[in-house]
């Protein structure tokens, strides 16, 4: 459940550690990891009900505090940052604290809500994540992000 | 003819037209006695057509209308199956749990020797991967059976609801007893910091490590 003004953290080095969510792409409703396609017959006269549940879970965030954000801002650790604060960027939500049901009727619920910071194609701009993740990316082709992160559930 | 002698007098007829008696109008006594609406009477069998442009249009009898016809209910579907949950979930539980040994395992109610709340419980799936935790909750529901684990993942905390019937579920192995009695069938109280496990993920490697040491490598199925 992300939606404008939702403070996730950021699990990746590229140099944000809380953002905030100012948009969610592709969707009318709150973000989340993400449900995998259930197919169901198309219903006549409208569009397809399930497109719409699992068409994204990208959203824009602003980098709201930087990693290693202190008066130093010209130690290595800094330079280091791909981001600064106040940056506009594309991320993927990995962990929601809202419980989310697999298809096979199982729920996960995380701890907080989290997410990895990625560009406009879609590469994660960070190179190494510490953070358990949702086993959901594996569906929705975010498998760069799966084989960063060292736990998946 | 109002003489101007007579004048006065005339303002006492509006004074008594305040006790005139009301009107006769909705008056019904307690005598009045209840009679039954009059009956439809038909038409004379034997009056003249002539006559019949003198009756209202719409009592007039049409030789092309006929009597509504009446369908029969169809048969109740209640009287068919009385419980149709109970039928569903004994059948779905031949095929999911055939021997009862998952029924048997959750029900702690009845079960002694059952998972129970506060538990250490390891869930194998048939994806191969793991997920270990503390019982929170058993939700008995029949074939919707769950349980809610908790643990600690790279110190984010993870909780998991597991349908103890899934097909996807290979195995439940019980880790550890919860060490002291609990009280409450529902403990949720664990996910506060002060009361939280944190992570249960070396006592399940500790217990992996014995049961291979014990079985040789073998993976055992409950």
């Amino acid at each position: 459940m992300i939606q404008l003004k939702t403070l996730l953290s950021c699990i990746d080095n590229s140099g944000a550690s809380i953002v905030e969510c100012v948009n969610v792409l592709k969707k009318k409703r709150p973000a989340t990891i993400g449900q995998s396609p259930i197919q169901s017959p198309p219903l006549r006269g409208r569009t397809r009900i399930n497109q719409m549940l699992c068409a994204g879970d990208r959203i824009v965030v602003v980098v709201q505090k930087q990693r290693s954000a202190g008066s130093e801002a010209t130690t290595a650790a800094a330079l280091a940052n791909k981001v600064r604060r106040g940056d506009i960027r594309h991320a993927v939500v990995v962990r929601v604290k809202k419980e989310l049901q697999r298809p096979d009727g199982s729920l996960v619920r995380f701890g907080d809500n989290a997410c990895v910071l990625v560009n406009k194609s879609g590469d994660p701009i960070g190179t190494r994540m510490n953070g358990v993740v949702g086993q959901e990316l594996r569906n929705k082709k975010w498998s760069k992000i799966l084989s960063l992160a060292p736990v998946h559930v | 003819m109002a003489l101007p002698a007579m004048r006065p007098l005339g303002c006492l007829w509006s004074l008594m037209r305040a006790y005139e008696p009301l009107p006769m109008i909705n008056r019904r006594f307690i005598s009045t006695a209840y009679s039954k609406r009059p009956e439809k009477l038909p038409l004379p069998q034997d009056m003249p057509p002539q006559f019949l442009s003198q009756i209202p249009l719409r009592f007039r009898p049409d030789p092309d209308r006929q009597p509504l016809k009446i369908y029969p209910a169809p048969p109740s579907a209640r009287k068919a199956c009385k419980d149709p949950i109970g039928a569903v979930t004994e059948s779905q539980l031949a095929v999911l749990d055939p021997k009862g040994e998952r029924k048997a395992m959750f029900d702690y109610r009845r079960n002694p020797r059952s998972v129970k709340p506060g538990d250490i419980v390891r869930v194998t799936f048939k994806n191969g991967d793991p997920f270990n935790g503390v019982v929170l909750s058993i939700k008995l529901r029949g074939i919707e059976t769950s349980f809610l684990l908790r643990n600690e993942l790279t110190r984010v905390a993870v909780e998991m609801s597991v349908k103890v019937f899934s097909p996807n579920v290979n195995s439940v192995e019980i880790v550890q007893r919860s060490e002291k009695k609990r009280r409450r069938a529902r403990l949720y109280f664990m996910r506060d910091r002060k009361h939280d496990r944190r992570s249960v993920e070396n006592i399940v490697a500790n217990y992996v490590r014995q049961k291979k040491a014990f079985l040789g490598g073998g993976n055992r199925r409950r």
